[in-house]
């Protein structure tokens, strides 16, 4: 689903326009404020109660996970922090060819816009048309790393059974595909919804964009997880050894808030980049 | 500035590729518009409309796997099972290895009945990812269509260790079983079937008889055959008022007789459902709040329960049996004093009714009155005596 550049109808435009955004590279360089990048929360060592028993089937059964202390990320990565990854790209990019990792481009959602223009114009949205390839690229270009399924899910619930990260209460604290929350029908820059953080503090972790995790999916991993914890709690599982489909979580504005929940299991083709998907980082304590 | 210059070079050098890239790319914009869209209708459950985007998508851009196989998933939510065949197909023409887009095809193919073909893809699902529940489940499935019983036993097992508690494969299990004759077996597994199984489950009683009959055990047979006539009737009842009310969405009298059945049934789920239709054609009838706050109370409940009695209540404010209910819905949310208020309304409307008295004995003694407990037990005990 990559292609490089936007659509032009003769040559010569589109060269002008790859100039243009090649210059506007470079402008931004300088200019576009990055969200604080180093905005990560500690989640401290211990086990914590994944999935749900009275939800959707592949949340189930509701079990014991033991997890090492890790950091992730209090935002989902956005557009301006993922154009400094970007750019390095572009640098290194063979004459001729786009460089890797390039986000999908958006022209008939122009409320999400084109790459790298989108970059500009909304620096502080979270970065979505990256496949799940993209994703880790940039964790690892941090240093860091996508969070297992069961880290996300505890940095959004924490000790707790909370539908939402904020709680049980069904409340506009996230941008969904409702139309209470303020932003139908297109992103919201990445903290815009305080009063939905999650019990440990990190944000948007219902709504706004579904977040790539690191495991492959499958609808029956919980029953694994627990059958082999029966009597002491599985410790960090990273997901099945092999799968199709990636897990996505949180929910995002295209869904109902339903499917934004702290326990909601999603999956996705990992090249798959769609302007509904975006990430967050973790990292290991040691 | 040498940043500025690297980057400067990089242009002209990239200038002449830009324009081919850019030739394609508004289609591409065309492909990307459709794939978003393609998602956004599945996800709301309407794919046929799905179908048709991403139909439109490949049409520009023909060679993506994954939505190749994202079409094949559509077209099998829709049950079009030969196109979702042909879409898996053309996927895993792309990506053969590819474990998703093999269980697609396995199933598609089971659902048109081409067994040998659905084993052919399934065993390679099973053996690209050992523990696929899903691919050893219908694997199994294909060869009991089969007759290959003794290859499905072992995937059978293997698929119920990765899914505990899946009624249909302990049917299958007990199925296989059967006929390879290992009576004992059988009977094991079509009892967890029934025991796992939803309201109603008819066939593994039909199993579960002939293991007996065959085993030599010909009581137990007649009662479990029994159990399936019971249930296949009911079934057909259901199926009949399911298919009335549908066609007659007012018919009230469909409906009520179809939320007796399913509380008979003790499919309190559906039930509630089904008395919540009964109360928007009849909003001013007590029994079927009656019937909601019985069918809450079953599934747990309370509150729902005790909005619903205190609305059938209002309805009809002397019927003893309303307040006995609404009496239960409190105490089982440990609110004794309204509890006992509303089991005395129900003595006091009718106190020849020996469970009345029963109620307000269990919730003096919960409270700790033990000399008014064992009164309204002598008075049950009395009036239970009598009515029999």
């Amino acid at each position: 689903m990559n292609i490089f550049y936007p659509s032009r109808n003769s040559h010569f435009r589109s060269a002008a326009r790859g100039l243009f955004l090649l210059l506007l590279g470079i402008g931004m360089s300088f200019g576009v404020s990055a969200q604080d990048t180093e905005h990560l929360i500690f989640v401290s060592a211990g086990t914590f109660t994944m999935g749900s028993d009275t939800r959707a089937a592949d949340e189930k059964p509701m079990h014991k996970v033991y997890l090492n202390a890790y950091y992730i990320s209090k935002y989902e990565v956005t557009n301006a922090e993922y154009y400094e990854f970007w750019k390095q790209q572009l640098e290194m990019a063979s004459p001729g060819h786009p460089p890797q990792h390039t986000p999908e481009n958006f022209t008939h959602l122009p409320q999400i816009g084109d790459w790298p223009a989108r970059a500009e114009q909304f620096p502080n949205h979270p970065v979505v048309g990256v496949s799940w390839h993209d994703a880790n690229a940039y964790a690892a270009w941090k240093g860091m790393r996508l969070p297992t399924e069961a880290e996300w899910e505890k940095a959004a619930r924490g000790y707790t059974n909370r539908t939402w990260p904020w709680g049980n209460a069904l409340e506009p604290y996230a941008n969904t595909a409702e139309n209470n929350d303020g932003y139908q029908n297109r992103l919201a820059p990445v903290g815009s919804f305080p009063k939905g953080k999650s019990y440990y503090g990190a944000m948007d972790m219902a709504g706004n964009v579904w977040e790539w995790t690191a495991d492959w999916y499958s609808d029956v991993y919980y029953w694994h997880t627990s059958q082999a914890a029966t009597k002491r709690p599985k410790q960090n599982p990273t997901g099945p050894a092999v799968g199709s489909w990636r897990v996505i979580r949180g929910g995002s504005w295209i869904d109902t808030i339903t499917r934004c929940s702290t326990t909601f299991r999603f999956y996705l083709y990992p090249n798959l980049k769609t302007s509904f998907v975006g990430f967050r980082l973790a990292k290991s304590t040691k | 500035m040498r940043n500025y210059l690297t980057l400067v070079i990089l242009l002209i050098l990239c200038l002449p590729s830009f324009g081919i890239v850019n030739e394609k790319s508004g289609d591409h914009s065309t492909y990307v518009q459709h794939v978003e869209q393609a998602f956004i209708l599945m996800f709301q459950g309407d794919n046929l409309r799905a179908i048709s985007e991403f139909e439109a998508a490949l049409a520009i851009e023909p060679d993506h796997y994954e939505i190749l196989h994202y079409l094949g998933m559509a077209h099998a939510q829709t049950e079009f099972w030969n196109k979702a065949v042909e879409s898996c197909q053309r996927s895993l023409a792309l990506m053969p290895d590819n474990i998703e887009a093999l269980y697609s095809l396995g199933v598609a193919y089971f659902r048109l009945d081409q067994w040998t073909d659905a084993v052919a893809s399934l065993q390679r699902v099973i053996e690209l990812s050992p523990q696929h529940a899903r691919g050893h489940e219908m694997l199994g499935k294909s060869l009991v269509k089969l007759r290959r019983y003794a290859e499905a036993v072992p995937i059978l097992t293997k698929a119920l260790s990765l899914t505990p508690h899946a009624a249909g494969l302990y049917y299958e299990l007990g199925m296989s079983h059967l006929n390879l004759k290992a009576y004992p077996e059988a009977i094991k597994n079509f009892k967890l079937a029934i025991a796992y199984g939803p309201t109603g489950y008819a066939e593994p009683h039909h199993g579960l008889g002939t293991a007996y009959f065959r085993s030599g055990d010909r009581e137990k047979s007649r009662v479990e055959m029994q159990v399936y006539q019971r249930l296949q009737r009911e079934f057909a009842e259901y199926e009949r008022l399911t298919r009335l009310t549908r066609a007659e969405p007012n018919n009230l009298e469909a409906w009520t007789e179809l939320a007796t059945l399913l509380m008979n049934q003790k499919n309190f789920a559906k039930a509630v459902s089904v008395f919540q239709r009964c109360i928007e054609l009849a909003p001013n009838n007590a029994h079927f709040y009656h019937g909601l706050s019985r069918a809450f109370m079953s599934l747990n409940y309370p509150k729902h329960a005790a909005e619903a009695a205190r609305k059938a209540v209002q309805l009809m404010p002397n019927q003893a049996i309303l307040y006995n209910t609404l009496g239960s819905t409190y105490a089982m949310q440990g609110e004794s004093q309204k509890a006992l208020s509303a089991f005395r309304k129900a003595v006091e409307l009718d106190s020849d009714e020996p469970y009345y008295h029963l109620n307000l004995s269990r919730l003096y003694q919960g409270m700790g009155n033990q000399k008014l407990a064992q009164e309204h037990h002598r008075i049950y005990e009395y009036l239970l005596s009598k009515q029999k």
